[in-house]
């Protein structure tokens, strides 16, 4: 009897003990967080990029020499030289995926443009870690002339990357996970997309009110890079907002409703939600429906669900970095490299926030989109 | 009374400690103990609960359904896409809850009767299931789904903030309570789990009953799936992943033997309750996400604790019986 309410004791005492160690340490740990994802790599707009880097690693959002692809076109001249018979290789993740599909069609508008064959590569989901590695190694074995790819995680494709290297296969890294070994990155700067969330929730609230951010699990470094850009541009401005809340949803729609419903009863003057990505904001979207709250949502990644809810009146803003587009840039690097121009290692991709102001607009116009011109040789 | 407690030491044992859990977290944030946020408390339990009752039934018996999150997924996509094709919604409910007892079946018939270890055989439709909702849905979600189907769960009783779905709750736990007290089946479960030869030699038809268990895990686990889809209004693939876990600490707090043979719906409650309580209030008072994943799995560890230390007792009664 007496052991067993010993137990219960320790049960309390432990939970006393561990809530306050973790409340009074929580500012410690994530300022560190925050640290570390300065020093870390970053990928891209998807949530999916799931592997661990070295933190001393290659981060594409800090690189010195980045150029966005209208600096890269003023520095090298907008034509394009083509030479003929080349063969591109592009391995990417599940079609399953809109991100992707939308990926691989503008791949395909690129080899319509630029007259050169574009082979696309795709797993059948995106856990399939090796079977993209042996695609790698099979496009390197029919010997393409450059490699386009957004790996499953940061080292699957490390040894085939390599082999390409070798055999003096121009490597381009679109969008995330992350290959440290290859020669270009191509993708968008995951810190712009917090800064452009964070600007545009300071606009719409007159610059003050308390805000709170959904993230995903840290060990994606979209996340972390979406975060401190949210964070800095707010430190940054002398922002009149508050981050008064900051938890991890693991990229779960019920988890960050779930989240959501417990801040609304907490924080009834609670102004904005800033998500890591577009699933975790239409959870949120939500609770606050459910809670007839009056709170802000915006989320990252454009996902055609999100554009839908813009239109109903229910998401207010997304960050799309418009995979469509990002593929066309892509293609347009690889072959600027392939004619001996000189290409920063870092090429940065448009990407714009959506609302319901410019939902219906042209994306080439928000992103003032100029085709490439490609000139064969 | 001395009986309900010789009866529910452990569920109440549990209780105390969550009673406790809420003074700690009302200390520190004295927003905890509102009514506002003991409602969502309730409503953050739900889903884990209905999952957690689910897979007691088959732990119940000795195995365990690792399956339970996809058949969650699944049955989301295929009540969703009903709905959304323009079925009445309380035809989609019951088509929902045959899906789930369909892929339970599945699960009892692989175990019962191809003999296959619950864990891996589970282990293999938690992957086929999941690779199912995939190909149904080619991996985007299933969006749209009308009020009409979503107000059935998610609405609210008047003005109170209660919504259905707690209540629905309530009463998947008073039917597994009436089923595992009251009930010749709720006696064969706990006989097939406590030593399965035994139940076989007096005329327990094991087969049976383990049907019966891993068809009320499904059939718990769409219940858990319509209330996700209501309260969501989307249906995704990857829904529920990793939430069997979840479920497993709540019955495992709950006083559920992974052994099988020992378990209550009372004590799978108060488990779930309890890390329904860990999870809010872990939020309220504002601790680290990272921080968070450490005190759950203390928690659930200590927590566990009881069961050793009521096992001690009792091998400590039994040596002196002997003397």
């Amino acid at each position: 009897m007496k052991k067993r309410f010993l137990a219960v004791l320790m049960v309390a005492s432990m939970t006393a003990g561990l809530a306050a160690c973790g409340g009074s340490s929580s500012s410690d740990s994530s300022t560190t967080a925050a640290g570390g994802a300065e020093a870390s790599a970053d990928s891209g707009a998807e949530a999916a990029a799931e592997e661990e880097t070295k933190d001393e690693g290659f981060n594409p959002d800090e690189a010195e020499d980045a150029m966005t692809i209208e600096d890269l076109r003023a520095a090298n001249g907008t034509e394009v030289k083509v030479a003929s018979g080349l063969t591109l290789g592009v391995v990417e993740k599940s079609l399953s995926n809109e991100f992707w599909r939308t990926l691989e069609e503008g791949y395909e508008k690129a080899a319509e443009d630029c007259g050169v064959e574009i082979i696309v590569k795709a797993t059948t989901d995106e856990g399939d870690e090796t079977g993209q590695q042996t695609m790698t190694e099979t496009l390197v074995n029919q010997g393409v002339d450059a490699l386009m790819m957004s790996p499953i995680s940061d080292s699957n494709l490390t040894a085939a990357v390599e082999n390409a290297n070798n055999a003096d296969i121009v490597t381009v890294n679109v969008n995330d996970g992350l290959i440290a070994e290859a020669d270009y990155y191509v993708g968008p700067e995951a810190y712009q997309n917090g800064q452009l969330a964070a600007a545009w929730i300071s606009e719409q609230l007159g610059d003050e009110g308390q805000v709170a951010i959904v993230v995903g699990m840290a060990k994606a470094f979209a996340a972390r890079q979406r975060t401190a850009g949210f964070k800095d541009w707010i430190a940054d401005n002398n922002s009149g907002m508050e981050i008064v809340a900051e938890q991890n949803a693991d990229w779960d729609r019920q988890k960050s409703k779930e989240l959501a419903s417990t801040w609304i009863q907490q924080y009834p003057d609670l102004k904005a939600i800033f998500c890591n990505n577009d699933d975790m904001a239409l959870g949120v979207v939500e609770a606050v429906q459910e809670e007839n709250a009056d709170i802000l949502v915006v989320g990252v990644d454009g996902i055609g669900e999100a554009y839908d809810s813009i239109r109903a009146g229910k998401l207010d803003a997304t960050v799309d970095s418009f995979p469509y587009y990002m593929a066309q840039v892509a293609t347009e690097c690889t072959l600027r490299v392939l004619a001996g121009e000189e290409v920063p290692s870092v090429v940065h991709t448009p990407q714009a926030l959506i609302s319901a102001d410019n939902i219906d607009a042209d994306p080439a116009e928000l992103i003032n989109w100029v085709a490439p011109v490609y000139v064969a040789e | 009374m001395k009986n309900f407690y010789a009866k529910y030491k452990r569920e109440i044992l549990v209780l105390i400690a969550t009673v406790i859990m809420c003074v700690v977290f009302t200390t520190i944030n004295s927003q905890f103990m509102t009514w506002r946020n003991m409602l969502t408390v309730f409503q953050q339990m739900v889903l884990n609960s209905l999952l957690a009752v689910g897979i007691m039934f088959a732990i119940l018996t000795g195995g365990i359904d690792l399956s339970i999150g996809c058949t969650f997924a699944i049955v989301g996509i295929a009540v969703a896409s009903s709905c959304v094709g323009g079925m009445n919604p309380f035809l989609a409910i019951i088509i929902g809850l045959l899906v789930g007892a369909v892929l339970g079946l599945f699960n009892g018939i692989l175990v019962a009767n191809l003999k296959l270890q619950p864990f891996i055989a589970t282990l293999g439709t938690m992957s086929l299931y999941r690779g199912v909702a995939y190909v149904v849905t080619g991996g985007a979600p299933v969006t749209n789904v009308p009020d009409s189907f979503r107000n059935i769960f998610n609405g609210q009783i008047g003005t109170t903030g209660i919504r259905y779905y707690v209540l629905v709750m309530i009463v998947v736990f008073i039917i597994a309570h009436i089923i595992l007290s009251k009930t010749k089946t709720g006696d064969y479960l706990y006989a097939v789990g406590g030593n399965e030869e035994a139940a076989k030699l007096s005329g327990v038809n094991v087969k049976k009953t383990k049907y019966i268990a891993y068809i009320a895990s499904g059939v718990c686990t769409a219940v858990a799936g319509l209330v996700m889809l209501a309260s969501l209004g989307s249906a995704e693939p990857t829904a529920g992943i990793s939430y069997e876990t979840n479920a497993i600490a709540a019955a495992a707090i709950g006083g559920t033997s992974m052994a099988g043979g020992r378990g209550t719906a009372l004590g799978t409650f108060v488990g779930a309750l309890l890390l329904a309580v860990l999870k809010v209030g872990m939020v309220v008072i504002n601790v680290d996400s990272f921080w968070q994943y450490v005190v759950t799995g203390l928690i659930i560890i200590v927590a566990s604790y009881f069961e050793f230390v009521k096992g001690d007792i009792a091998a400590f009664m039994a040596r002196h019986k002997k003397d």
